[in-house]
């Protein structure tokens, strides 16, 4: 499974750019992941806009947050902030099942002792990196974030290697942060398009929450979307508040449309009941027996002859129009 | 020419079932008829089924041998892959040959998911209602009681179908058996298998478009598929469904950058791979991500690189999905372009506005029209707020008793 999630550049930016479309968190998959087991491989890419002091980074954490309280191993590759100011929040507790791989000191191996570069974002490597802590469980590998990679690799790259680490058993599920404006949109897509579960996110109305909308896609081919409104406590846990506002204005609408044509009009057109009565006893000019319609609609062989009877008018002749002549 | 064309008279009749045209061409060649084809009425190409009927129609009766359809997929992948693999699916009932080419999924998987065949009885979709003189004209007459004399006339006829039937019909909800899958033959290519991601990230150019077609090249040449070698023994189609082409799983950078480094790589291998079909007895069907690839003269140009193109939209996720007009359908679909094979015109389906509908035992195309009285705002204005609407008819939004005439 992969995780991506999708969030808006936060320091570049100002404020009021870039608000505009696509916010769509996933709070359901991080209520889900918060709450419950939820096997989720696909990519989720949280999209969010910094500039509202909501990044994708506490969403990512809450992630870690709820794995670990699931007792899972996490691997995290630290590409966009530093280790400390990942850990920060984190209860201490926990840390010994959280390895947090440091490319944020050295991540193009410029000194020569890296910890963790970018070119080290390869199926072997990862595996290596992930296989070196002897858990019996399959781990779950956060990344932070892929637009640090996708700078410094090809996409085409980038998105072999995490199809080939969804199909491969060392790693369980993958959940990538994803900056999407830094990136050309046909590489937004390709990665999300692996993506199985994807969280845009958004900055909602009020100041703490946020939009979400969660795509999730199914082995069977399925898609179910929801937008959902949420807003992440200081120990990370997500609490749902409710659904978008979208579906209570076209309920509203709806109701509108059954407004009756005939009200607050100056003249009657409605029918009492004895009115109505007449109206259906009453015999329109064209319509005909059963059998006269059975008749019409269906023409036998033989209705259609002409009966003709000649008339005395009938018997025109040509040189004697107006029949004087006593030839 | 594509494909020879089948020798007319006795082996016809079996090939045809029940309920088809009497027209038959007439020919002089003689030649060994190859199960699953009907020549074309229009022009004499061998045809073969899509798998879905309402697209046979579209495609002018069939997808003829030795031709390319190009399936721009909808947003996720959901009905392209479906059409693909009725696709497939009919290429097992009709004993063809199968070569499945896939990056993403193991095409053991797509195998896996074949919709099985509605064997004995099909289903066949509501014809036009003839006028019957000696059914039951008593409960039709009473349906209508001031229109009576359209009683008989057909209602719209959205669906789109032939008189006479060519092709399966699958049921979705179950997949195809193992022993009728296992009957028919299959050849993979799975690209994760031919080419090592570490050496195909260092090379300039796109290995896996060049890997495919060799191999393709070769299953054509082993299985005696082109058209070259002598007559004697019987032939057999060959469908070929490349799933996904151009995806970045592909190595490929068409899909991610507006200005991609390899524009030529998915060009050449479709340009090769026509080549390919045209000397051999097969026939191809790709799907292509095309919502993600930004250049659109690229796109145009793969477009006209393959003989039959579609697009799927499909509404699930997209503001459509509640607009009342698509409400019974799943998905628009666009008939891009259609291929004009030894003859001067093409023959372009008479409707533009296509909609498609997936049922558990068909995928409908049918017609897009207009009910009557789509929507109540068109002509009703609603009382006090602004005209939002600029069909609003001469009273005014003011909403007021008195109205003027």
């Amino acid at each position: 499974t992969i995780f991506i999630i999708h969030t808006l550049v936060v320091r570049h930016y100002v404020e009021h750019c870039r608000l505009a479309d696509e916010a769509t968190i996933q709070g359901e998959a991080a209520s889900q992941l918060a709450r419950e087991q939820q096997p989720s491989p696909g990519v989720v890419a949280p999209y969010r806009p910094d500039s509202c002091s909501y990044s994708g980074r506490d969403l990512l954490k809450s992630f870690i947050t709820a794995a670990l309280n699931r007792e899972e191993v996490i691997h995290v590759l630290c590409f966009d902030v530093s280790e400390e100011e990942l850990k920060d929040g984190l209860k201490p507790s926990d840390t010994q099942r959280l390895h947090i791989h440091n490319a944020y000191s050295d991540p193009l191996g410029w000194t020569g002792h890296p910890n963790f570069t970018a070119q080290q974002f390869s199926l072997e490597d990862l595996t290596n990196l992930v296989k070196q802590t002897s858990h019996p469980k399959p781990a779950v590998l956060v990344i932070d974030s892929l637009s640090w990679i996708l700078r410094h690799k090809t996409p085409p790259a980038v998105c072999q290697t995490l199809q080939q680490l969804r199909k491969g058993g060392a790693v369980r599920a993958v959940i990538g942060l994803l900056h999407t404006d830094m990136h050309q949109r046909g590489t937004v897509g390709s990665v999300c398009h692996l993506a199985t579960s994807l969280i845009s996110v958004a900055p909602g109305v009020k100041g703490k929450e946020a939009v979400a909308r969660v795509t999730k896609r199914s082995k069977s081919g399925k898609v179910m979307q929801d937008e959902e409104i949420f807003c992440i406590a200081e120990d990370f846990t997500v609490t749902i508040l409710s659904k978008a506002s979208h579906a209570e204005h076209k309920t509203n609408s709806t109701e509108e449309e059954q407004a009756d044509p005939t009200a607050n009009l100056t003249f009657n057109l409605r029918l009492s009941d004895s009115e109505l009565e007449a109206k259906q006893k009453l015999t329109l000019p064209f319509v005909f027996s059963k059998e006269k319609k059975t008749a019409l609609l269906h023409p036998g062989p033989g209705s259609g002859r002409i009966l003709y009877e000649p008339d005395a008018n009938d018997d025109y002749d040509q040189e004697d129009p107006d029949d004087d002549l006593d030839v | 020419m594509a494909a020879p064309m089948n020798s007319v008279g006795k082996t016809s009749a079996d090939r045809l079932q029940a309920n088809c045209t009497s027209f038959q061409k007439k020919t002089r060649s003689k030649l060994i008829s190859i199960p699953g084809t009907r020549p074309s009425v229009q022009n004499g190409q061998l045809l073969v089924s899509t798998g879905v009927t309402s697209l046979d129609y579209l495609l002018g009766g069939g997808l003829a041998v030795g031709t390319v359809l190009l399936i721009e997929e909808d947003r996720f992948d959901s009905y392209s892959r479906m059409i693909l693999k009725y696709f497939l699916a009919e290429g097992v009932v009709c004993q063809h040959e199968l070569f499945v080419a896939t990056a993403q999924d193991n095409p053991d998987e797509i195998l896996q998911e074949l919709p099985a065949p509605i064997l004995d009885d099909v289903a066949v979709p509501k014809p036009v209602e003839q006028p019957r003189p000696t059914g039951e004209p008593q409960d039709s007459l009473d349906a209508m009681t001031i229109a009576w004399r359209y009683q008989n006339l057909p209602k719209v006829q959205s669906a789109l179908a032939s008189s006479s039937r060519f092709g399966h019909y699958y049921d979705v909800s179950k997949t195809m058996e193992a022993e009728i899958r296992q009957a028919a033959k299959c050849h993979r290519f799975y690209l994760p298998d031919h080419i090592t991601p570490s050496s195909a990230a260092h090379s300039a150019r796109v290995e896996s478009y060049s890997a495919l077609l060799k191999s393709l090249q070769e299953v054509i040449h082993r299985e005696g598929f082109d058209l070259a070698t002598p007559m004697s023994k019987s032939r057999n189609i060959l469908r070929v469904g490349l799933h996904s082409l151009g995806s970045a799983l592909w190595g490929d950078d068409l899909c991610c950058h507006d200005k991609p480094r390899h524009s030529h790589a998915l060009t050449t291998f479709l340009y090769g791979l026509r080549a390919l079909l045209r000397s051999s007895l097969s026939v191809a069907v790709v799907t292509l991500p095309s919502h993600l690839i930004q250049d659109r003269a690229l796109m145009g140009n793969i477009t006209r690189l393959c003989d039959n193109a579609i697009a799927l939209e499909s509404f699930k996720g997209s503001e459509r999905e509640t607009n009342p007009l698509y409400k019974d359908y799943h998905g628009l679909l666009f008939v891009r372009q259609v291929p004009h094979l030894n003859c001067l015109a093409r023959q372009l389906p008479d409707h533009k506005d296509l909609a498609f509908k997936l049922k558990r035992k068909q995928f409908t195309i049918e017609r897009l029209h207009l009910p009557p009285d789509l929507s109540d705002t068109a002509s009703r204005v609603s009382r006090g707020e602004p005209v939002g609407v600029a069909s609003a008819c001469g009273s005014g939004a003011s909403g007021t008793k008195n109205l003027d005439f």
